[in-house]
C-alpha cells in the first residue's frame, strides 16, 4: 500500500486510536498496514469469504456493506464438488467407459451440470479472480442474512485459529476492504488493548464454553464453574502459522536444532503453571536425554498436557516441576487454565478415582516398586515417532502408509486408483521412508489444511461429512496456489485434454488449461479408497497419524 | 475446526493369529471332506464327481480372484486382502481335495497326467508365490533405493553416464581409472546383468568390483580417490538396482507363470469333466 493510502487509513477506527508508540520499532504500525495489509475493492455480488473456507486474513469493511449468510449455500454456488457417489452401473462402466488418454476432461458431456452453476459468475482484476453471484437475494433469501456496515471486522477467529470460516459472505454494494494477514492481525492485537479484548470476548463467547466442554477432564462440571474458567482462561499461541512455507529449509537441519528451535510451551524442569490444553496444531512431548531431545510422543487438537503433575502436586503438596517439554511443531494455539483456577474450581469437582495416578516416587526403592505395579503402555516405536514427527505427517488424517516388508511392489494400489480416476492415478507409490514404513506422495487429507488457505474460487474444500479434502475439477482454475502451498507435493498440476488427446487451451491466452489434482480418496466411488482395497498383501492402509493410536496398532501387527 | 470422519480404523490384530485361525479353519473343512468322501466309498457312491465337481469349483473361484483385482471399485465384493486369504487357504485346500480325487494314487492316462501335472504345476507355483511375496519384500526393503520397476532401466541409464563422466574428469590426470572403466566398469553400468543373475542374484560381481576399486587406490593422487569412492558408491547403487529388477522381476514373472498356466488348467478341467460325464455309463 502506498504512503498515502496508510497515512488515511491511520485516520480511521480502529487505527485511529492506535498509538504509534505502542507498536515497536522493528514492526511499527505504519509497517504492519504497508506490509500486511491490503485494499479490495469488490462489486455488488463478489463472494468476500464462503463458507467452510480456510483463510488467514481478517477483514475490515471501509466503505460499503458485506452481507453474512445466515443459512449454507448450496455447494455448487461455493464452487465445491458436490462429491455424489456413483451408482453400481457408473461404477461397473468404469471399466470400459474409462479414457484411454492422459487427463482427459469432457465438459460438454458435463454441459447439464454446468448450467447449475448459473448463479455465479467470474471476472478478474489486478488483485485476482473475484467469483460474484448474479442475483444475491435468489442466493441469500431476505431475512437470512445479517448486513454489516463500515467499520465492522469480520473473518478474524478463522484467520487466528486456522478454523474454517463458519459463514459465507457477500459484497452487497460496491464494497472497500481492508484485508489484514494474521500476522498483521495478531501484532495489532498485541498493541491495542480493545482490539484484544474484542477478539477474546468474540471467541469466549462462540467456541470457547464448548471447547471446554470437550476436554475429557472437564467433562461431568458444572455450568457455573465451566463459565468461571472460561473467564480465567489464558489464550496463547506458537509457532509459525505459515509453517508450510518454511518446512522444505526446516527439514535440512540438523534434528537437535529443529528441536531447539521449535518454540517451547513448557520447559521440562520448570513449574507446573497449569493445564495445557491444544486448541490447534500439534505438539512435540520430548525428553532431555543425553545432549539432546527425545521424542516421546505428539499432542493434537483436544489433548491436554500437565494434568498429572497437577494432581500430583495438589494431592501431595510437593512442587514437582514438568517431567517433560511441551513444543510447537509448526504452530500451536493453547489455552492455558492456570494452577490455582485448576486446583480450585477443577480437582475438587472430580471424583477420585477418575484422577490419573500419582507421580513416581523420587525415592529410588519406592520407584522400582511403583514400576512394577504399572501396566505397560503399548507404544509406538520410537524412531517412528520421530519420523513421522519430523516430516510433520502427523498432519495426516488419512495418510497413506505402506508396509514395505508386504509390499510386493505389483502396484496393483496405482492402478486401482488409476481405475476409479479415469485412468490417471493420483498417487505416486514413493515417498519418505522409515525402517519398513513408507509414506507416499498421495495427500494426506490434513488436520491443517494449509493447501486450502487462498483459493480464489473455493474449488479445494473439506467434505463435512467425510473430513476428505476435494477439488472441484469444473471450479479449478489452475492457479496452483494449493499445489505451492502443499508442502508434502501431494497435489499435481496437470494439463488437461480433449478425447482427441489435444491439450484444452485457453481461448483468450492460447495456453494450455491446468488443472489441480490429488486423491479425492475415491469419495464419489461406492467402496471408499481403492488403494487400500486393492492391496492384496495387507501392505497399504489409509491412516489416520493425528494421534497415535492407529499407527500404534496397525505397525504391531 | 472440522473434525474428519474416518470411515475405517485398523483393527487390533496380528497376523500370527489370522495365520492360525484361517489353518484351523482349513483342516476342519478337510476334515469334513475326508468324512464325506469315507462315507460315499463305503456307500460305494462314487465320490470322485464330489471331488471332482469340488476342485473345479475351487480353481474357478481361485482363478477369480484375477477378476477381482480388475474391479477395484464394487463394495460388495470385499477387500483384495480378504480375497488373498480365501485364495491361499483355498487353494492349500485344493491339493487335499486333488489327492481325494485322484485317489492319493497317480493317474494312468496321458489326458489325466496332462491335467494332474498342470493343476500341481499352478498350485506349486502358488506356494512358490506364497514364499517369494513373503521373502522378497524384506529383502528389497534392505536396500536404499526403492524405485518402481518400469523406471529402473531409466535409473540404470542415468547411473551409466554418471559413472562415465565421473572417469571423464580424471582423464588428463590419469589414465588409470579410464582403463579399469573401459575394462571393467563399462560392462557392468551399460549392459543387462546376465539371466543367471536375474534369476539368483548375488552380491559377487558388486563385492568383486568394490575391491578391485578399492585396490586402484594405491595408483591415485587424492583427488583421483575421490572419483574412485565416488565410483564405489554408483556400483553400490546400481547393484541395488539390479537386484530390484532381479526380484522384482520375478514376482512378475511368476504371476505372469501363474495366472497362464491357470487358464490352460481351466481349458484341460472344462475338457476333462465333458470326458468323465461322456464315459461315465461304463462305470457305474
Amino acid at each position: 500500500m502506498s504512503d498515502q493510502e496508510v497515512a488515511a487509513l491511520q485516520k480511521i477506527e480502529p487505527f485511529a486510536s492506535m498509538t504509534p508508540d505502542a507498536f515497536s520499532k522493528a514492526i511499527p504500525l505504519h509497517g504492519v498496514l504497508q506490509n500486511d495489509c491490503r485494499l479490495l475493492d469488490l462489486k455488488k455480488g463478489d463472494i468476500i469469504v464462503r463458507e467452510g473456507d480456510y483463510g488467514s486474513s481478517a477483514f475490515l469493511i471501509l466503505e460499503g456493506e458485506a452481507l453474512v449468510s445466515l443459512q449454507s449455500l448450496p455447494a455448487e454456488v461455493l464452487g465445491r464438488d458436490t462429491g455424489r457417489k456413483k451408482g453400481w452401473l457408473a461404477a461397473v462402466s468404469q471399466l470400459w467407459r474409462n479414457s484411454t488418454g492422459v487427463e482427459t476432461r469432457n465438459y460438454d458431456a458435463n454441459r447439464s451440470e454446468v448450467s447449475k452453476i448459473q448463479d455465479v459468475g467470474s471476472r478478474e482484476d489486478e488483485t485476482g479472480t473475484h467469483i460474484f453471484l448474479h442475483d444475491i437475494p435468489a442466493v441469500i433469501p431476505v431475512g437470512k442474512s445479517v448486513a454489516l456496515g463500515a467499520g465492522e471486522i469480520f473473518g478474524e477467529i478463522s484467520a487466528l485459529t486456522r478454523t474454517p470460516r463458519s459463514a459465507t459472505v457477500v459484497a452487497n454494494a460496491p464494497t472497500r476492504l481492508l484485508e489484514i494477514r494474521w500476522q498483521g492481525f495478531r501484532e495489532l492485537m498485541k498493541r491495542h488493548e480493545a482490539l484484544r479484548t474484542h477478539v477474546e470476548n468474540l471467541y469466549r463467547e462462540n467456541s470457547l464454553r464448548a471447547h471446554l466442554r470437550e476436554i475429557p477432564v472437564l467433562k461431568g462440571l458444572s455450568h457455573d464453574t465451566i463459565e468461571k474458567l472460561s473467564e480465567l482462561t489464558i489464550f496463547e499461541s506458537f509457532g509459525d502459522f505459515q509453517w508450510n512455507r518454511k518446512f522444505t529449509s526446516t527439514k535440512k537441519k540438523d534434528i537437535l536444532d529443529r528441536i531447539l528451535s521449535e518454540p517451547t510451551i513448557a520447559q521440562q524442569g520448570e513449574y507446573v503453571d497449569g493445564l495445557i490444553l491444544i486448541r490447534n496444531g500439534f505438539a512435540r512431548l520430548s525428553r532431555e536425554h543425553g545432549d539432546g531431545h527425545q521424542t516421546i510422543a505428539y499432542l493434537g487438537k483436544g489433548e491436554t498436557f500437565g494434568l498429572r503433575e497437577l494432581v500430583h502436586n495438589w494431592q501431595t503438596g510437593e512442587q514437582r516441576p514438568w517431567l517433560l517439554s511441551l513444543r510447537a511443531v509448526g504452530y500451536v494455539d493453547i489455552l492455558r487454565i492456570p494452577t490455582l483456577a485448576f486446583e480450585s474450581l477443577v480437582l475438587p469437582n472430580i471424583p477420585k478415582p477418575k484422577l490419573p495416578a500419582p507421580l513416581p516416587s523420587l525415592d529410588p526403592k519406592q520407584r522400582q516398586k511403583h514400576q512394577r505395579r504399572a501396566e505397560r503402555q503399548e507404544s509406538m516405536d520410537k524412531g517412528l515417532l520421530e519420523f513421522l514427527v519430523e516430516k510433520r505427517f502427523i498432519n495426516g488424517t488419512q495418510t497413506m502408509m505402506i508396509d514395505l516388508d508386504r509390499c510386493t511392489r505389483c502396484d496393483d494400489c496405482v492402478r486401482a486408483c488409476a481405475s476409479t480416476h479415469d485412468n490417471n492415478p493420483r498417487f505416486k507409490r514413493q515417498g519418505d521412508t522409515y525402517d519398513h514404513w513408507m509414506v507416499t506422495n498421495a495427500c494426506m487429507h490434513c488436520l491443517d489444511p494449509v493447501c486450502m488457505i487462498g483459493c480464489p474460487t473455493g474449488a479445494i474444500a473439506r467434505d463435512q461429512e467425510s473430513g476428505s479434502v476435494t477439488i472441484n475439477d469444473k471450479t479449478c482454475i489452475g492457479c496452483a496456489t494449493c499445489s505451492n502451498s502443499c508442502p508434502y507435493n501431494n497435489i499435481q498440476m496437470v494439463e488437461i485434454n480433449d478425447d482427441s488427446g489435444l491439450p484444452i487451451v485457453d481461448i483468450d491466452t492460447g495456453k494450455p488449461i491446468n488443472k489441480a489434482t490429488k486423491c479425492d480418496l475415491c469419495v464419489d466411488q461406492l467402496g471408499g479408497p481403492a488403494c487400500q482395497r486393492a492391496c492384496p498383501h495387507d501392505a497399504l492402509v489409509r491412516i489416520d497419524l493425528t494421534a497415535p493410536d492407529d499407527i500404534t496398532i496397525w505397525s504391531k501387527r | 475446526m472440522t473434525q474428519p470422519n474416518l470411515k475405517s480404523k485398523p483393527r487390533r490384530f496380528r497376523f500370527s493369529k489370522r495365520r492360525i485361525r484361517n489353518s484351523i479353519i482349513t483342516l476342519v473343512i478337510i476334515a469334513i471332506l475326508s468324512v464325506i468322501v469315507y462315507a460315499q466309498n463305503q456307500s460305494l457312491i462314487h465320490s470322485s464327481f464330489t471331488t471332482g465337481y469340488l476342485l473345479m469349483t475351487c480353481i474357478v473361484f481361485l482363478a477369480a480372484f484375477n477378476l477381482r483385482k480388475k474391479i477395484t471399485f464394487l463394495p460388495a465384493i470385499g477387500s483384495a486382502k480378504f480375497w488373498m486369504q480365501l485364495h491361499i487357504y483355498v487353494g492349500l485346500a485344493t491339493f487335499a481335495i486333488f489327492g481325494f480325487h485322484i485317489a492319493w494314487h497317480v493317474p494312468n492316462g496321458a489326458f489325466e497326467l496332462l491335467l494332474a501335472g498342470l493343476y500341481l504345476t499352478v498350485a506349486l507355483s502358488g506356494v512358490y508365490g506364497l514364499y517369494a511375496t513373503r521373502i522378497f519384500p524384506a529383502k528389497l526393503t534392505g536396500l536404499n533405493e526403492e524405485p518402481i520397476f518400469e523406471r529402473i532401466p531409466f535409473f540404470q541409464q542415468r547411473l551409466a553416464v554418471q559413472a562415465r563422466k565421473l572417469v571423464l574428469q580424471t582423464c588428463e590426470a590419469t589414465d588409470v581409472l579410464a582403463n579399469f572403466y573401459s575394462n571393467r566398469l563399462a560392462a557392468f553400468f551399460e549392459r543387462p546383468r546376465s539371466l543367471a543373475y536375474l534369476v539368483r542374484p548375488t552380491g559377487r560381481v558388486r563385492r568383486q568390483l568394490i575391491t578391485e576399486i578399492e585396490d586402484l587406490d594405491r595408483f591415485l593422487a587424492e583427488d583421483q580417490r575421490q572419483v574412485s569412492r565416488e565410483l564405489t558408491q554408483l556400483v553400490k547403487q546400481r547393484d541395488d538396482l539390479d537386484y530390484h529388477y532381479a526380484l522384482q522381476g520375478r514376482l512378475k514373472v511368476w504371476l505372469f507363470i501363474h495366472i497362464g498356466l491357470t487358464y490352460s488348467l481351466l481349458i484341460v478341467a472344462v475338457l476333462h469333466m465333458i470326458l468323465a460325464h461322456a464315459f461315465d455309463g461304463g462305470l457305474q
